[in-house]
């Protein structure tokens, strides 16, 4: 650990402004012509100048999926880690070097179904990671299968008759992990994604930003009625903090509070519910989350953005409190005399078995 | 970088590649289309629909089409939302194409 921090190569305001170009690998971007992928892409290249960053302190670390090839394509460090692990990963990362700036690329197979563990966790602990969820409610990579997030019903080579299972919703998932920062977007809607991704590098902990992407292949069109326009302002609500949470055309549309407790579509002439994502309180956030399911639109954008301490700086300061008290202490000590010498082991003699 | 439309668009401008571009970054002059090259996410998908072979990679382009890169800059510049734009003096400067060519 000591080691890589002498590594540490802090950026300097005498750095040259870097432009999108410059975070383009010379690897040749592999997927299927037309995914989403490619506009996600597109658009963290184009925002990652903006952190003013040297790419050598910028990590992006995937699992497995289509999406998990994303640090190939980034001229930054990056990993190309293990099936749903790559939360756990750069947990160890943000934690050891907290000078970097450290993104999660994962899906909704990677990050919900072998990974869940993981996300929750990280998300508890408010690790300095952001985390980019793109769902596409597919598994894309292995050609076709329903995933955490498919409807219920959807019929796939692997649910031929429909799929019994219920899908998460992972904003409602990351709320109920205790994440501080949660936001969803579209693929192909550059400007608000940029808006939102600005919006997570400047939280500090774990920000999960679920992001709608198309699977042409295997879900082709599974967003649709969220990007076509003259169609999609019925269906979406944009999420501002501190603004009454209206929709439709000309934002005619209202969402109110249930009786239950919950959000639900109001009429016109109603007074819509002012959204506020800084509350302490994550329960108007969940509630905003389960908004579809009461027939209302579907919210993008900043459903929860609440400070509270990160782990890496715990850690930190843990370990500096510690040594400010107790001495930099040594090995043996800590193993106070129960410890034991392992003899060097006798040769074998003879072939027979072990 | 960005994929471009060549001169076989021309007069023939048959859209599929618009209907087919996930991020709607392809916009209609009088004469052809172009890709707006800030817009375009590389993603391809137009290339394989055009039925007359006019999309290229800029990285691939042919040598005699490379000027289509500035005229689709000129077309587009300063456009965000996709919509009717004019033919840059480039591309109205063309011969017609033959009736039924």
């Amino acid at each position: 650990m000591s080691e890589s921090r002498l590594l540490t190569i802090a950026g300097s305001a005498a750095d040259p402004p870097l432009s999108a170009r410059d975070f383009r690998s010379d690897q040749e971007v592999r997927w299927c012509p037309g995914c989403g992928d490619y506009a996600i892409l597109a658009a963290v290249q184009g925002f990652l100048p903006e952190l003013g960053l040297r790419r050598e302190n910028i990590v992006f670390v995937s699992g497995i999926g289509c999406s998990s090839r994303f640090p190939y394509y980034l001229d930054t460090y990056g990993m190309h880690s293990i099936h749903g692990r790559a939360p756990a990963i750069a947990t160890g990362l943000a934690v050891s070097r907290p000078d970097l700036s450290v993104w999660v690329v994962t899906g909704d197979g990677d990050a919900l179904s072998i990974g869940g563990n993981h996300l929750i966790h990280a998300l508890r602990r408010n690790v300095n990671l952001k985390i980019l969820l793109f769902n596409n409610r597919i598994y894309g990579l292995t050609k076709g299968q329903y995933s955490p997030t498919s409807e219920t019903g959807k019929i796939t080579k692997s649910t031929p008759a429909g799929s019994l299972d219920h899908p998460f919703n992972p904003v409602s998932l990351a709320l109920g992990a205790e994440a501080g920062f949660v936001a969803r977007t579209i693929d192909s809607d550059r400007k608000h994604l940029t808006s939102v991704l600005r919006a997570a590098a400047a939280h500090e902990g774990t920000a999960l930003v679920e992001i709608y992407q198309n699977c042409n292949i295997f879900n082709d069109g599974a967003f649709e009625q969220l990007k076509t326009p003259g169609v999609r302002d019925d269906f979406v609500l944009r999420l501002e903090h501190g603004a009454p949470m209206r929709y439709g055309p000309d934002g005619a549309r209202t969402v109110v509070r249930d009786p239950g407790g919950g959000l639900r579509p109001g009429g016109p002439d109603d007074v819509a519910v002012t959204h506020d994502a800084q509350t302490s309180d994550p329960v108007p956030a969940f509630a905003l989350s389960r908004l579809p399911e009461a027939g209302g639109p579907t919210p993008i954008g900043v459903f929860r953005s609440v400070r509270r301490p990160a782990y890496d700086r715990l850690v930190v300061e843990q370990g500096e409190r510690a040594l400010a008290e107790r001495g930099p202490g040594s090995v043996a000590d800590l193993l106070g005399g129960d410890a034991w010498t392992v003899p060097e082991p006798q040769p074998r003699v003879g072939g027979g078995p072990a | 970088m960005t994929y471009v439309i060549g001169a076989n668009c021309v007069d023939v401008k048959d859209l599929t590649c618009v209907t087919e571009c996930p991020v709607d970054c392809i916009f209609e002059g009088d004469r052809m289309l172009y890709i707006h090259p800030e817009q375009c996410v590389d993603c391809g998908a137009c290339e394989p629909v055009c039925p007359v072979e006019a999309i290229y990679h800029v990285d691939d382009l042919p040598a005699d089409w490379l000027w289509h890169l500035d005229a689709a800059a000129e077309a587009t510049a300063g456009r965000e939302e996709v919509e009717p734009v004019p033919d840059p003096p480039t591309v109205l400067a063309l011969p017609a194409r033959p009736a039924n060519g």
